[in-house]
């Protein structure tokens, strides 16, 4: 046991903790992908051309950028990492309940995905149709009555919309690979 | 005298104040949406004016242009998403106060502030018109670096609980911009020959992806109150304008200097009301006697950005009138609308075209009014969408900004980048990064590093960015800026320190 799991007395103390030490976690995960990241394109950028006519060329302002995003990566880390190292251990279903808590942001999310990769392939109309309906259901259109608001907000927001942009603002939204 | 008759006889007739109605209807709904611009909407609306007598046309696209800048805080105020670029600043203070159960005030606040900060950059537009855009266009490329420098220092402010984790999401943003063609040479950089990539990322699809699709994500974390079918705000509608008119106008330094900012930054050439928001709040929360406040639903820093980006409408058009250079996108589509009708723009508009002029003038006016009028009457509907449940809105909102990131520029690639930064802004919200820094770099680095670029090729020596006076003024005033955020730091912490 630690210094700081022995003070933390309450349980709001120690949620705060866990938390703490959860965000160090995930942001020595970011930074550290990050960091690698920049160092590449920094290297990277070293290698786009110059130009006779211009002192700079096109790598320079992107390397002061990055030389500059390494520098603050570094110093996350260094502080998310005395963080990390000063909060207690998370207890084993961490994650897990997170993710739990999280489990509609993350349905939101998946749906969202499925509908933009849709796009394309169904076009807009009969990819936000589902995209629509299955949302409102997952956050809770469950009764007969939410359905049918559901259906009905769905019918306007895909169809009704396509067709405004198309008749009215001549825009064509995506039409799919069979339209 | 008989010029300015023959303007105002053309502006007050029927048909023209219908269409300017129209337009501001048109102008509030269409950037009340998230994801849908001014200038999508102004550009839609060129095509209907093509019939129409030169006035009544400019005049309809100005009123779209007003009652947009007012619109984009709608949303702003009521969802925590900027309808436009220019309302980023708005959702910082209106989106907390309408949390806190006073929607209206927040609308009402908004809707004032922009019919003040309009009116006051018509005003400086008809006295100060030829001086202030002589000045705007001598600004050369080491003044607009050091503008961008003094605009950048914004982030000081923006940067919420950590400074380190602020500049990093500031010089995120900044490599953001750098993706795509390369400004001067037209090299492409870190695309890797992903076709997603190969066009850059659009800003405005990193404005809709970052606050939009992160904010929503937030709004659907609690399942309980999902299940309890709760709206985005659970409060009753209480909007009484004439109490937050008082106010307002008791804020008339705040008022007078965001709306200056608005328009000095309107005119300079390449700027505009996404930059001027920022700014103006940034000023007035370094010149307020509670900056702790803001952030925190404070009524100065509405006030703040809604006349300033307001204003810009009015100093958009100083270069345009003055010298025929359009200020912004808006302005351009502004200038076509004339020049479509035979107008031709440059110096001598004022003298040939007199009477379009001062039609255009007092067509500001007339719109703002009108904007003011509609917004007060319409604005109870608005604040119905605050008791929609959260099961409707959030699907409805993430369907507009697909629709918004593809028309930008009719592509579908733009909807992938629209997922991708949606997701990255999600992260970066859960590890408490602030994402008005992330913007505000997207904004300002194309704008940095081409006039970087510029003034190096131009003239290698370097110390012209201290030598030049506007250049040298704007960089100490960067300084300044920069000493003012760390002493007001160091008062806070102290302050905490205490209360601890």
């Amino acid at each position: 046991m630690n210094d700081a799991t022995r003070q933390a007395r309450s349980p709001s103390d120690r949620a705060r903790q866990e938390e703490t030490r959860a965000k160090a976690m995930g942001h020595i995960v970011l930074n550290v992908t990050l960091a690698v990241l920049f160092i590449f394109l920094f290297l990277r950028a070293g290698s786009l051309p110059s130009s006779m006519w211009e002192p700079l060329g096109s790598g320079s302002f992107p390397r002061m950028v990055l030389a500059a995003l390494v520098v603050f990566n570094g110093l996350i880390i260094a502080t998310e990492v005395r963080h990390f190292i000063a909060m207690p251990a998370l207890p084993a279903k961490a994650l897990t309940g997170w993710c739990y808590q999280h489990r509609l942001a993350f349905g939101v999310l998946g749906l969202f995905t499925l509908f933009i990769l849709a796009v394309p392939i169904l076009g807009f109309r009969w990819s936000s149709l589902p995209f629509l309906i299955a949302c409102q259901f997952l956050l809770g259109a469950r009764h007969f009555r939410g359905i049918l608001i559901a259906i009905a907000v769905a019918l306007v927001m895909s169809f009704g919309i396509e067709a405004l942009f198309r008749d009215v603002f001549t825009i064509s939204l995506p039409r799919g690979l069979w339209n | 005298m008989e010029a300015f008759l023959s303007g105002v006889d053309q502006l007050f007739n029927l048909p023209t104040l219908l269409t300017m109605l129209v337009g501001v209807i048109a102008g509030v709904i269409a950037a009340a949406i998230p994801g849908f611009t001014i200038t999508m909407a102004i550009v839609l609306t060129l095509p209907l004016t093509f019939t129409m007598p030169p006035l009544q046309g400019v005049a309809t696209m100005l009123a779209v242009y007003i009652g947009g800048y007012t619109g984009g805080m709608i949303s702003a105020a009521l969802l925590g998403i900027p309808g436009t670029p220019s309302a980023v600043a708005t959702t910082f203070d209106a989106f907390p106060m309408a949390r806190k159960g006073e929607p209206g005030r927040a609308l009402a606040l908004g809707v004032w502030a922009s019919f003040f900060g309009t009116l006051i950059s018509s005003i400086v537009l008809i006295i100060a018109a030829p001086p202030l855009a002589m000045i705007a266009v001598k600004l050369g490329a080491w003044e607009y670096f050091s503008l961008v420098i003094f605009a950048l220092t914004i982030v000081a402010s923006l940067v919420g609980s950590s400074m380190i984790r602020g500049l990093m999401a500031g010089t995120l943003g900044l490599l953001i911009a750098t993706i795509g063609a390369d400004p001067l040479m037209g090299v492409t950089r870190f695309t890797f020959d992903i076709p997603v990539l190969s066009a850059g990322i659009p800003f405005l699809v990193v404005l809709i992806g970052i606050f939009a699709v992160s904010q929503l994500l937030q709004e659907v974390e609690n399942p309980e109150q999902i299940k309890q079918g709760k709206a985005l705000i659970s409060s009753n509608i209480d909007f009484h304008p004439l109490a937050v008119l008082r106010e307002v106008v008791m804020q008339p330094i705040n008022l007078l200097r965001s709306s200056l900012v608005g328009v000095f930054i309107g005119a300079v050439p390449g700027a505009g009301g996404s930059i001027a928001n920022l700014l103006a709040y940034d000023q007035a929360k370094k010149g307020s006697r509670t900056p702790e406040a803001f952030g925190e639903g404070c009524s100065e820093g509405v006030v703040a950005s809604e006349s300033g980006n307001s204003a810009t409408s009015g100093g958009g058009l100083i270069p345009l009138i003055a010298l025929g250079i359009p200020g912004s996108a808006v302005d351009a589509v502004l200038m076509a609308s004339l020049m479509v009708h035979g107008i031709g723009i440059g110096p001598r508009l004022i003298l040939d075209h007199a009477d379009t002029v001062y039609g255009m003038f007092m067509a500001m006016f007339l719109a703002s009014a009108m904007m003011l009028v509609v917004c007060l009457l319409s604005m109870r509907l608005f604040l119905k969408v605050t008791n929609v449940p959260k099961s409707i809105i959030v699907p409805v909102v993430l369907t507009c900004c697909v629709v918004g990131a593809f028309t930008l520029n009719n592509r579908v690639t733009d909807i992938y980048l629209l997922l991708g930064i949606g997701i990255f802004g999600y992260v970066l919200t859960k590890l408490d990064y602030p994402l008005a820094p992330l913007v505000l770099g997207v904004i300002l680095g194309p704008i940095a590093e081409t006039n970087l670029r510029r003034a190096l090729m131009t003239n290698e020596d370097w110390t012209l960015f201290f030598t030049r006076p506007v250049s040298l003024m704007l960089l100490v005033l960067a300084g300044v800026s920069i000493i003012m955020a760390i002493r007001y730091r160091i008062k806070h912490q102290r302050r905490t320190t205490a209360l601890e």
